[in-house]
C-alpha cells in the first residue's frame, strides 16, 4: 500500500467491518455476480464448472470476503467503486459462505470479543496460530488444493516467517503441506452437508420488531426496542429505542444488511456515537445475538440479544442472583412479560409487581430463611429464567482473566486500546463445599476496583505509576503511548498488572481478580485478527 | 537444565520460570487473540509472560522489527507486503506520533 492511500484509509479512522455496513439505502443496487465475473477475469481463469479460478473454491464470512477483497484492492491492484465492492462481498458472501453451524464456534472473532483466549489445537497453533487468531483460518473452508495454496501465499507474501522459531528450526514448509494442509481439508472442507443444507434451508427476514437486551462497558446494561424494516435486496433501516439501567436514555438509528441469510451487520449512532453491530439471526427466525461496539473501539462492546416482540421470552435477569433470607428487586428484560402469570419455584415469593413497560419487568422478590441453596425458575406468563438461590458467596472471579490493553493518545495516531472488566459470582452449592461441581454460579455482580502491580517486575518497575488506571465501573485506561523519560531507558508505559474486583456482601468483602498486560501498540489493523 | 548455566538477566528469568512451574502462565498469556505467540522476542509480552525481556522502548527498534518482520500480524511488513508505511517517519524514536497503522477498511 502506498503512503497516500494509507493515509487516506487512515484519516477516515475506520476499522473493522465498516464496509460490510449498508451505504445509503438509496444507492442502485449492482450485480455482485456480474461484477465477480467481469472484474475478476483479469487475473482469475474461468474453469469448467463456470465459476472463477481459486475463487470458487473457496467460503467464507462476510469479513473474510472482505478481507480477500482489501488485499485485491490495495496489494492487487483491483479497482472497484464502494458500491461495487459492497455487491462483490454480499454476492460471495451469499453464495460461497458459511452455514451458521459452521461459525457457532468462532463467532467471538466476528463479533469482535477482546480478550480471548484461543484454545487452538497444537499443530495448528504452532503452525498458523502464532501470528493470528485460530478462528481466523477456522472461519473458511476451502479445497485441499487450495489450502495448500494459501500455504503458498504465505511463504510469498511474508518471507520472514522463515526467521520465526518453529519455522527456522524445522522443516515448517514440508509440515505445513505434507500434514497441516490435508488435516485443514479434512477439518475445514469446501463441501460439507451443513452447507448443502443451509442452501436449501428455509431463510427468514430479521425485519419486524424485537426486545432487545445488552451491557456497554462503562455504560451498563440496557433494554430496547430494535425495529428493523426492509428495504429491498436485504438491506434495513434499523431503529433503537431504550433505556440503560440508571434510567438513561438510549437512542439509535442506522442501517443494516442481512448477508447469507443469517448474518447481519448494522452501522448506527447511538446517542451520537458511531457504532457497529455484529449479530447473527438464529436458523428458526426468531432470535438475534451478537455484539455492538463502538466503531473504532471494539473492545469497548459488549453482548446484545434479541428476541422477536410478540413472542414470549426471557432475555436477561438482574441480578442473577438473591440470598436466602434476602428481599430484593430483581428486573427481568424480555418481551411479552406477563405481570398477572408469575409463577416461582419453591424457596421464592413475590413481594409485589414493582413495574412493567414493553421491555422490562420488574418484581421484588423475597428468598426463604434457610432454603436450599440451586437455581430456581422464574415464569412471567409463558416467559421463564432461572435465578441463583444461595447461602453463602464462596468466590469471586474478574473477567475476562486474561486481557490486554494497548498504550495509545498523546498526540500519537493510534487510541488507546482500553480494557474492560466484570466480576461474577459464585456460591457454596446443596454440598456446602468451595470448588465443587455444584457451585452456583450468581452472575454478574456490582464491584470495586483497584490495580496492583502482578510480580516482584512490575512491582520494581512501578508499572502501577505508569501503565494506567481504572474507573469505578471497572473500565481501565491504559497509559500514554510513546518514551517516557521518567522510567528506565526511557521504557513505554507498559506494565503487568493485577485488576481487583471486591463485591461487598452484608457477611463479608471478597475479591476476585484478572491478569492484565498493558502492551504497545498493534500497527495492523484487520477485520478478523 | 542442569548441565546448562544462565549467563545473562534473560537466561536466568527463564530458568526462574521453569523452576516455579510458570509455564503454564505463560501460554494462557500469549494466546490472547490478537496477540503474536512468536516470542522470540514477542511482540506484546516476553517469553515468560512478561515484559522484562521486551525490546524497550519499542519505538527504538521498530523498523528493526517491521524490516525483518517478525510479527507481520502486528508490525507492518515493509519487505513485501507493506513497502511504503512510515517511509516518511525516519526516526521512529523521535516522530513516533507520525507513524500510524494499517487500516485495512473504507468507510
Amino acid at each position: 500500500m502506498n503512503t497516500n492511500l494509507k493515509r487516506t484509509l487512515s484519516a477516515t479512522g475506520t476499522l473493522a467491518l465498516a464496509g460490510l455496513v449498508a451505504s445509503p439505502l438509496s444507492a442502485q443496487t449492482l450485480d455482485g455476480a456480474q461484477l465477480v465475473q467481469e472484474r475478476c477475469i483479469s487475473c482469475h481463469t474461468r474453469q469448467a464448472d463456470g465459476t472463477l479460478s481459486r475463487i470458487g473454491e473457496q467460503r467464507k464470512t462476510p469479513e473474510g470476503w472482505m478481507t480477500t477483497i482489501n488485499r485485491m484492492q490495495h496489494q492487487r491492484g483491483l479497482r472497484l467503486s464502494a458500491d461495487e465492492r459492497r455487491a462483490i462481498i454480499k454476492y460471495l458472501a451469499d453464495s460461497q459462505g458459511l452455514a451458521p453451524s459452521e461459525t457457532a464456534s468462532k463467532r467471538y472473532l466476528l463479533e469482535q470479543t477482546p480478550n480471548i483466549t484461543d484454545d487452538t489445537p497444537g499443530q495448528y497453533a504452532e503452525m498458523c496460530a502464532r501470528c493470528h487468531s485460530g478462528a481466523r483460518f477456522a472461519l473458511q473452508r476451502r479445497s485441499e488444493t487450495e489450502w495448500n495454496r494459501l500455504v503458498h501465499f504465505h511463504m510469498g507474501q511474508y518471507p520472514t516467517l522463515e526467521f520465526h522459531a518453529l519455522s527456522r528450526d524445522r522443516a515448517w514448509f514440508e509440515l505445513a503441506v505434507n500434514d497441516v494442509v490435508p488435516q485443514l481439508a479434512r477439518d475445514f472442507p469446501l463441501q460439507t452437508q451443513a452447507w448443502t443444507d443451509w442452501q436449501q434451508a428455509e431463510k427468514h427476514s430479521p425485519a419486524g420488531r424485537w426486545v432487545v437486551a445488552g451491557y456497554l462497558p462503562g455504560k451498563g446494561e440496557y433494554s430496547a426496542v430494535l425495529t428493523l424494516q426492509a428495504k429491498g435486496d436485504d438491506r434495513f433501516a434499523l431503529l433503537l429505542t431504550g433505556q440503560f439501567a440508571d434510567g438513561s436514555v438510549l437512542e439509535g438509528k442506522g442501517a443494516a444488511v442481512l448477508y447469507t441469510g443469517y448474518e447481519l451487520r448494522a452501522g448506527l449512532t447511538v446517542n451520537g456515537q458511531k457504532m457497529r453491530q455484529v449479530l447473527s439471526l438464529s436458523e428458526n427466525g426468531q432470535e438475534l445475538s451478537g455484539r455492538m461496539f463502538p466503531k473504532g473501539a471494539t473492545e469497548m462492546g459488549g453482548e446484545i440479544s434479541a428476541a422477536r416482540s410478540q413472542a414470549a421470552a426471557v432475555l436477561a435477569i438482574s441480578p442473577a442472583y438473591i440470598r436466602e433470607g434476602e428481599t430484593r428487586t430483581v428486573t427481568l428484560t424480555g418481551s411479552q412479560l406477563d405481570d398477572r402469570r408469575i409463577r416461582l419455584d419453591g424457596g421464592l415469593k413475590l413481594e409485589k409487581v414493582v413495574s412493567r413497560n414493553a421491555t422490562q419487568l420488574v418484581l421484588k422478590l423475597s428468598a426463604m430463611e434457610g432454603a436450599t441453596p440451586g437455581m430456581r425458575t422464574i415464569q412471567a406468563g409463558a416467559a421463564k429464567t432461572r435465578i441463583a438461590l444461595y447461602s453463602t458467596l464462596a468466590r469471586v472471579g474478574v473477567v475476562p482473566a486474561n486481557s490486554i490493553a494497548r498504550i495509545g493518545g498523546n498526540g500519537g495516531k493510534q487510541p488507546k486500546v482500553n480494557a474492560a472488566y466484570r466480576a461474577v459470582g459464585y456460591a457454596l452449592g446443596a454440598d456446602g463445599k468451595a470448588g465443587t461441581e455444584d457451585d452456583l454460579a450468581l452472575g454478574y455482580m456490582p464491584a470495586s476496583w483497584s490495580l496492583k502491580p502482578l510480580t516482584e517486575a512490575a512491582a520494581h518497575d512501578r508499572d502501577l505509576d505508569y501503565a494506567g488506571t481504572i474507573d469505578a465501573r471497572g473500565v481501565f485506561t491504559p497509559g500514554d503511548a510513546g518514551l517516557n523519560p521518567q522510567r528506565k531507558m526511557s521504557t513505554n508505559n507498559v506494565g503487568h498488572l493485577a485488576v481487583v474486583g471486591t463485591v461487598k456482601t452484608a457477611q463479608q468483602d471478597m475479591q476476585g481478580q484478572a491478569s492484565l498486560l498493558v502492551t504497545v501498540q498493534d500497527f495492523v489493523k484487520s477485520a478478523l485478527q | 537444565m542442569k548441565h546448562l548455566k544462565s549467563l545473562n538477566r534473560k537466561a536466568q528469568l527463564l530458568e526462574q520460570a521453569v523452576a516455579q512451574g510458570k509455564t503454564e502462565d505463560v501460554v494462557a498469556m500469549q494466546s490472547v487473540v490478537g496477540c503474536t505467540s512468536t516470542n522470540d522476542p514477542g511482540w506484546e509480552v516476553d517469553p515468560f509472560g512478561g515484559l522484562g525481556s521486551l525490546c524497550q522502548p519499542m519505538e527504538s527498534d521498530l523498523y528493526g522489527c517491521a524490516d525483518a518482520c517478525w510479527w507481520p500480524a502486528q508490525v507492518p511488513d515493509t519487505m513485501n507486503t507493506h513497502p511504503g508505511w512510515s517511509q516518511d517517519v525516519a526516526k521512529a524514536n523521535e516522530d513516533w506520533r507520525q507513524i500510524d497503522s494499517i487500516f485495512p477498511e473504507e468507510d
